[in-house]
């Protein structure tokens, strides 16, 4: 299996008031493609850093990055705009979808900053998108209008709308409760079945149990990295039905 | 080519979805939106209204001036202020313009057209009927100067006016009549071909004039023509003499005056201004005493355009002062919506945007507010312009002239655009340098 992503001994400094707080303190990693890693440890351990520079919202100050084929680390602001846009998708802990925009809306955003032109194409495979996460009759709705778990779903549709080759998850479940938890963790068990990289940071170990791969971090450093065996796994009915949706939607050009 | 078409497209999806998104929350914070472009709106109304009301004034001079003749220049005899002789009770009065001095004047090149005027007040009476009107000996030529139309017969035509009288010339007795003059004189029948008298000498009425309203004239008086007899020049000077005796209750008061105003017309608009000074040099050299004046109507352009410039300091002031304020009031708003909205720009860098694209965002954001600011404030304006000549013309009984032109409507919609994009530019810069971690962290 490809690396999509390479991490070389990372590191990330802030200085806060003539304080310099290391946060990653050489970092080496790498995830193939087809992985489902959740990324774990206490509070200031380094983990939220990690997803910044790993989604191109921060630059490390050392070390290297490597995402699919583009060395990233040392890009400027408008590259790393335009990396977000086409390579990366995102899934916040508070949903972060925008108020004033529709759910079909906020599907399309990530397109419109890559560049696409919406049409009707684009609108077809936004529409589709929310269809597949179960949205379908919600098309037209705001985001106030939706429950917690609903909000999600648009979330991760925004998230597979530009065809990323990581969905990286920050707390993904952090606000819901257990039972939508489930549910949200089933769709992107399915991604992750259906071929999606995903890196996700929790601190609970009932979400962690989904992930494939367990990464441990504690003061800024990977602590423990091992494989999960026996991962909890998605109800097979309606998986298969899935994947073949997700790949025959995304695959169709939009330009 | 094509690749420069397809940016352009981009753009122009991502301009039209900020354009959308403000409109949307334009309307949903309506009054706080309304209070941010109140300057901008105030500002418009303001350049709208001063600069059609100064148009209006202008076009009003323009009027006044078709009027007088914009090609004109009108010499006119006026009494010295100040002259030891009019004490004395008998003593005639000799002032004002000569007829050498007329002659002159049709010496410069530029005139192409004269009319000499002698105009006194005089009882004209027909049989029983009296009426106290005003001769006016003057020459065919004022019937095209004044645009003098008629009810019957004919004005006065060269002819009339016998310039050396003798054998078989003999001075012609016709005159033609005021429509008031008329009205009283001969009630209910046409006064044509019947005589009339004045100072004791018979006239034939050859015409009729239609009634005309009454027109500012150069002296700045009002001037009733329905009250005035035509008669030709060199009838009066024959009839009259050169002295004019007006009773006034007991006293006898004598004037001489040789032409009370004479009309030039000048060959070229642009020539008007030399002529006028030319004559009143002229005037200058052989006159001794004050008593004449020279009126260029051409000259109340020049002052309705002064008072133009004066009403665009004005109104540059008040514009400036507005828009400033309307901006500021953008700007204000601006930020406070930067920091409202720090989480969703953070959503959108997170998703793609690059800094321009938030800068865009907002720029156009304000220019929206801006630029609908600028729109109600020319609809107001526009309706201010219509409704203030009526409220102005009911209420103060004042005449008010306005004219719309679009100009200072497209400057004012202009300048709206660009007071957004510049009050605009600072806050969209803010939201623009914003760390998109930090902005995600917001809440």
């Amino acid at each position: 299996m490809p690396a999509v992503v390479r991490v070389e001994k990372l590191t990330k400094h802030y200085f806060l008031e003539s304080v310099v707080v290391r946060a990653l303190r050489g970092v080496s990693l790498t995830v193939e493609k087809g992985e489902f890693v959740a990324l774990m440890g206490p509070s200031g351990s380094g983990k939220s850093t990690l997803l910044n520079v790993l989604g191109c919202l921060d630059r490390p100050t050392d070390g290297r990055y490597v995402l699919g084929n583009d060395d990233v680390s040392r890009m400027d602001d408008d590259h790393l705009s335009e990396i977000r846009s086409r390579y990366l998708g995102f899934i916040f802990q508070s949903y972060n979808l925008l108020p004033q925009y529709t759910v079909v809306e906020n599907i399309e955003v990530p397109l419109l900053y890559q560049g696409c032109r919406i049409n009707d194409k684009t609108t077809k495979r936004c529409i589709q998108l929310a269809q597949l996460v179960g949205l379908g009759d919600r098309l037209d709705h705001r985001p106030m209008q939706l429950s917690g778990g609903q909000q999600q779903r648009v979330a991760i549709a925004r998230a597979l709308v530009n065809d990323p080759q990581v969905i990286l998850a920050d707390e993904p479940t952090g606000n819901l409760d257990s039972k939508t938890s489930d549910e949200i963790m089933q769709m992107l068990i399915r991604l992750n079945d259906a071929g999606k990289t995903i890196i996700m940071v929790t601190h609970e170990n009932d979400i962690a149990a989904w992930a494939k791969r367990v990464i441990r971090m504690r003061d800024g450093m990977i602590e423990s990295d091992e494989l999960n065996e026996r991962p909890k796994v998605a109800q097979e009915s309606v998986t298969a039905a899935f994947s073949e949706n997700l790949h025959s939607l995304l695959s169709e050009a939009i330009q | 080519m094509n690749d420069r078409v397809n940016r352009f497209l981009l753009f122009w999806d991502k301009s039209s979805r900020s354009l959308v998104l403000a409109l949307r929350s334009l309307w949903l914070h309506k009054l706080r939106s309304f209070l941010s472009v109140l300057g901008i709106i105030i500002g418009t109304v303001a350049v709208i209204t001063l600069m059609a009301f100064g148009e209006g004034n202008m076009q009003d001079a323009l009027e006044d001036i078709k009027k007088q003749g914009a090609t004109n220049v009108i010499v006119l005899s006026v009494k010295p202020p100040d002259d030891a002789s009019s004490q004395r009770r008998t003593m005639t009065l000799n002032y004002g313009l000569t007829y050498a001095d007329y002659e002159g004047f049709l010496l410069l090149d530029t005139v192409v057209g004269s009319v000499p005027m002698r105009i006194f007040p005089q009882e004209v009476r027909n049989l029983d009927k009296m009426f106290n009107g005003f001769v006016v000996g003057t020459t065919a030529a004022y019937q095209n100067v004044n645009k003098i139309s008629l009810v019957e017969g004919r004005f006065l035509i060269d002819a009339d006016d016998v310039k050396d009288p003798g054998d078989g010339n003999e001075l012609r007795n016709v005159c033609v009549l005021g429509a008031s003059v008329a009205e009283t004189l001969f009630p209910f029948q046409s006064a044509l071909n019947k005589s009339i008298v004045l100072n004791k000498h018979h006239f034939v009425v050859v015409g009729v004039l239609k009634e005309r309203g009454t027109v500012t004239n150069a002296s700045g008086n009002a001037e009733d023509f329905n009250n005035q007899v035509y008669i030709p020049l060199s009838t009066c000077r024959g009839r009259y003499g050169e002295k004019i005796y007006i009773r006034q209750s007991g006293s006898r008061m004598g004037e001489q005056v040789e032409l009370h105003q004479v009309t030039l017309t000048i060959s070229a608009m642009d020539k008007v201004r030399d002529a006028g000074a030319a004559i009143a040099d002229r005037l200058k050299q052989s006159h001794f005493k004050k008593d004449w004046k020279v009126v260029v109507p051409l000259d109340r352009l020049e002052e309705a355009e002064r008072a133009k410039a004066r009403g665009m300091v004005l109104l540059f002031v008040i514009a400036s002062i507005s828009l400033a304020v309307g901006g500021i009031g953008i700007m204000n708003i601006m930020l406070a919506t930067v920091t409202e909205r720090t989480r969703e720009i953070g959503i959108r860098r997170a998703l793609g945007a690059k800094r321009w694209d938030i800068m865009l965002q907002f720029l156009i954001e304000a220019m929206v507010q801006t630029t609908v600011g600028g729109a109600l404030g020319t609809v107001a304006g526009i309706t201010l312009v219509f409704v203030m000549p009526w409220v102005s013309a009911a209420m103060f009984n004042m005449n008010l002239p306005a004219y719309l032109k679009w100009e200072p409507i497209a400057l004012s919609m202009g300048v709206s655009i660009g007071v957004g994009v510049f009050f605009g530019l600072y806050p969209a810069y803010r939201a623009s340098q914003l760390d998109p971690i930090e902005a995600l962290r917001h809440d």
